[in-house]
């Protein structure tokens, strides 16, 4: 049973992250001309490495956001029927499993194609449109998903495209000196990344057969840098009450930062943050009513982050903060030296949301939710994405005993729709929100 | 001691590895390791003067470990969660792991949170494997391995102790492989479930314990006369960290087939490849995870230049398989990736074969025993009218 909700309460949404809408078709459109346009197409999953790409002129195509991207419009579902038909399961990561699907659909096209007895994709499936790579680069953290999906990408595509691995290792941090951004372990295993992003230039050099361009990385990584503080500055302003901006204004914000073009993200964060300052200013927050304060834990469900967004609202709750976006996509930008970047990028791609053990990870989350002083946690249960589910009973266990706080816990996925229960999320936030509101009666 | 009396200690050590640990342990007084699978080197943590062994999958239930990791892990994750949350590891004084599939790393996070007493040492071995600088690598992190278990112990693991180790688990894999060779003859009909207690003893026994009782076993069956093996031939092929169900492959053999080969990890690919006995030996260390990947390839790691499909096909060739029988942990995220390759290689090929999804909870055997029953069925048929 369902509390009864008013239904005219709606997210108050930030105006300039519509912004973003455009340029993420605009990244697309630019994607799906790349192979008339004659240029190298990079397939790639994980890491940002999206700068050293762009500065080589390769269009680059992140997995990830392939299949964000298709089910953020409710069009994943042919690449995922793509996938399942060769005989990959439905418990395996969806990002992946979306993503193989494209690479199917695409080996299967140009397969009919060639023997003539088939029929092309219709115009409208953007899974089959996804244009096949001229090299894939892995470059994972903490998933080791990550790297045999690239590997059965390789597989899929016949074995012809050059491949190269990064490896990224998990930061353990079980030695005295072990810590978020230090420690032995910190410094060795930063070294030893940057060492294979040099190896991976050179295999950029040998695909593209030109000298790379290492000014042009630079004046990127200054972008982005800056980029990153300006929206960390904005994100630090939502610790105001009323908060100014939802987690799902950052998930919508995650695309400029992580894998558009990088002309132009300065300009982005700057109009939001401009929006954001003016919404404290005016003391406006991203919900109508500012009742609870919550924390997200988990990764994103890209089907439902416009109708998360508006239950929450419903609800008088103002998701201020995640471990998504809170802790990922160029997170610590003090790090990038823009006039010598690789250690930096390095750096960046090893403190993914999950890439600490849970010790550091766990510290991390707690100071997050005593910053942004909230109420509860919301955690999302992603059925395929076991890197984010790994330290979830450890996240709630340390929420509830260190800062007393509500957890609900709700299950539901990256891109697969079918395991989202909005029941199970209603009836659970609802006693979540019940039991914050009892004892706030007590206090 | 006659072959039955040996197989009866192994399946007694297998059946009972925390049993057997904590027995050696009250009767040696030294330290016990324990190891996730697939690649950490027991010989290091031999040299060193402990009992290395590779944490087993319980057949109990999940109980409290339901709440620590979620449902839709693979039962060997679970079962080491739920284990550690139960103190059934008290016996561990240690527990070392280098792989890192995401599963195991939650698993392993989730266990160093319950054993507050127990070390948990880690070191990230690269799962790329022909890369120029894999080898390195590979030696980097044994090299670190090898540093944290002295720094555990308070000693150091001299190299002259590494080779000793090295030869014994060599010896091990030797002998265990002269097995499977008198298997597909038919000198050592071994069961399956029988042969799974020879290599699953070896992960937990203490070794020059096993390798006494193995060199009397082989000794016992290469005098033995090679004897007919009636029914379908079969390879049995996945199953990774955790060992498949004896009642599983009782039910396959009950079925009208006979095993002859595999490459489970509780099976033929734990025992693949030696390591070198000359040189360096963290080098060959190094080498020998590098080269148990090209003897047997494991979806665990990528390499772009070798195919766990093709191996497959040339094994079952090598055995005169009938055909095969694939056994999937639920949710093993690697071996999902893999298999539609070997699904399309098998039916490039037309060599029938049989997914099974196993789980750690009961399984619904009669139903599997159809399938099973039905497969072995179209086996003999095509048999026949070929």
């Amino acid at each position: 049973m369902n509390i009864s909700v008013p239904h005219d309460k709606r997210a108050n949404k930030l105006k300039s992250t519509r912004i973003a809408g455009k340029l993420v078709n605009d990244y697309w459109q630019m994607v799906w001309r790349a192979k008339e346009e004659g240029k190298l197409i990079c397939w790639y999953e994980g890491s940002a490495i999206n700068p050293f790409l762009e500065a080589a002129d390769i269009c680059w195509v992140h997995g990830e956001a392939y299949s964000a991207m298709l089910a953020a419009r409710h069009q994943e579902v042919k690449a995922q029927q793509a996938a399942e038909e060769r005989g990959y399961m439905k418990e395996l990561c969806s990002y992946a499993r979306t993503h193989l699907g494209c690479a199917v659909s695409n080996q299967r096209t140009r397969n009919d194609t060639d023997t003539g007895i088939a029929f092309g994709p219709e115009d409208d499936d953007l899974s089959a449109k996804l244009p096949p790579p001229d090299m894939i680069i892995s470059a994972y953290a903490y998933c080791s998903t990550g790297q045999q999906w690239d590997e059965m990408t390789s597989r899929v595509f016949g074995k012809k495209i050059p491949i190269f691995n990064v490896s990224l290792p998990w930061i353990w941090g079980a030695k005295k000196d072990a810590g978020y951004l230090r420690g032995q372990e910190w410094e060795e295993t930063s070294r030893y990344v940057e060492r294979q992003l040099y190896d991976m230039v050179k295999f950029i050099e040998e695909r593209t057969g030109k000298p790379y361009p290492w000014d042009r990385l630079r004046a990127m990584m200054a972008d982005i840098r800056r980029a990153s503080e300006l929206r960390l500055e904005a994100m630090e302003l939502c610790t105001n009450t009323p908060a100014p901006a939802s987690f799902f204004d950052w998930v919508v914000s995650i695309a400029p930062i992580n894998n558009l073009p990088v002309d132009g993200v300065v300009q982005y964060f700057e109009t939001v943050l401009a929006e954001v300052k003016a919404r404290v200013a005016a003391g406006e927050g991203a919900v109508p009513t500012e009742k609870y304060r919550l924390f997200f834990d988990g990764i994103m469900n890209w089907n439902k982050v416009g109708w998360l967004a508006e239950k929450f609202a419903r609800y008088d709750a103002n998701v201020v903060a995640g471990r998504y976006t809170h802790m990922a996509f160029w997170q610590e930008p003090s790090l990038i030296n823009p006039q010598d970047p690789v250690l930096g990028m390095a750096q960046n791609y090893l403190i993914c949301p999950n890439n600490h053990a849970s010790p550091i990870l766990i510290d991390l989350i707690m100071g997050l939710c005593e910053k942004f002083k909230v109420d509860g946690m919301v955690i999302h249960a992603s059925r395929t994405c076991r890197a984010f589910t790994n330290p979830q009973f450890l996240i709630a266990d340390a929420a509830h005993k260190r800062l007393g706080l509500q957890t609900s816990m709700f299950e539901g996925d990256v891109t697969d729709e079918s395991f989202y229960k909005d029941e199970l999320l209603n009836s659970r936030v609802e006693a979540m929100f019940e039991a914050i509101d009892s004892r706030r009666l007590l206090v | 001691m006659d072959s039955q009396q040996i197989l009866g200690i192994f399946a007694a050590a297998a059946n009972d590895p925390l049993g057997y640990a904590r027995a050696w342990k009250d009767r040696t007084g030294r330290p016990v390791i324990g190891s996730f699978p697939m690649n950490f080197p027991g010989e290091l943590a031999h040299a060193a003067g402990t009992l290395p062994m590779i944490l087993q999958e319980s057949p109990d239930p999940i109980t409290v470990g339901h709440g620590l990791l979620f449902p839709f892990y693979c039962g060997y994750t679970r079962s080491m969660v739920d284990q550690a949350a139960r103190g059934d590891f008290d016996v561990l004084d240690a527990i070392m792991f280098g792989d890192h599939c995401v599963q195991l790393l939650g698993a392993a996070d989730a266990i160093r949170v319950q054993l507050t007493q127990t070390r948990v040492i880690f070191f990230q071995l690269i799962s790329s494997m022909c890369d120029p600088w894999t080898q390195g690598r590979s030696e980097e992190s044994f090299a670190a391995l090898r540093a944290e278990l002295e720094d555990l112990l308070g000693a150091p693991v001299p190299d002259a102790a590494l080779h000793d180790s090295i030869r014994l688990f060599n010896r091990n894999r030797v002998l265990i492989r002269k097995l499977y060779d008198m298997r597909k003859t038919g000198k050592a009909p071994l069961r399956a479930a029988e042969m799974q207690h020879v290599v699953k003893s070896s992960m937990i026994m203490d070794k020059a314990e096993h390798t006494a009782l193995l060199e009397q076993l082989v000794a016992f069956h290469e005098q033995a006369a090679p004897q007919a093996q009636p029914g379908m031939r079969l390879h049995l092929s996945g199953h990774f960290c955790q060992a498949p169900k004896p009642e599983i492959l009782s039910m396959i053999e009950d079925c009208g087939a006979i095993i002859v080969g595999d490459d489970l990890y509780h099976g033929f690919r734990y025992i693949s490849t030696d390591v070198p006995e000359i040189g360096d030996p963290i080098a060959g260390l190094a080498r020998w995870y590098l080269d148990r990947n090209t003897g047997v390839p494991c979806p665990t790691r990528v390499q772009n230049n070798v195919d766990w499909d093709a191996y497959l096909l040339d094994a079952i060739a090598e055995e005169r398989a009938d055909g095969m029988i694939v056994l999937m942990a639920k949710f093993c995220e690697p071996h999902m990736y893999y298999y539609p390759e070997v699904k399309e290689a098998f039916e490039a090929r037309g060599v029938p074969h049989l997914l099974i999804e196993t789980e750690h909870e009961s399984m619904a055997l009669e139903g599997l025993k159809t399938r099973v029953e039905t497969f072995v069925e179209i086996i003999r048929r095509r048999a026949a009218a070929a």
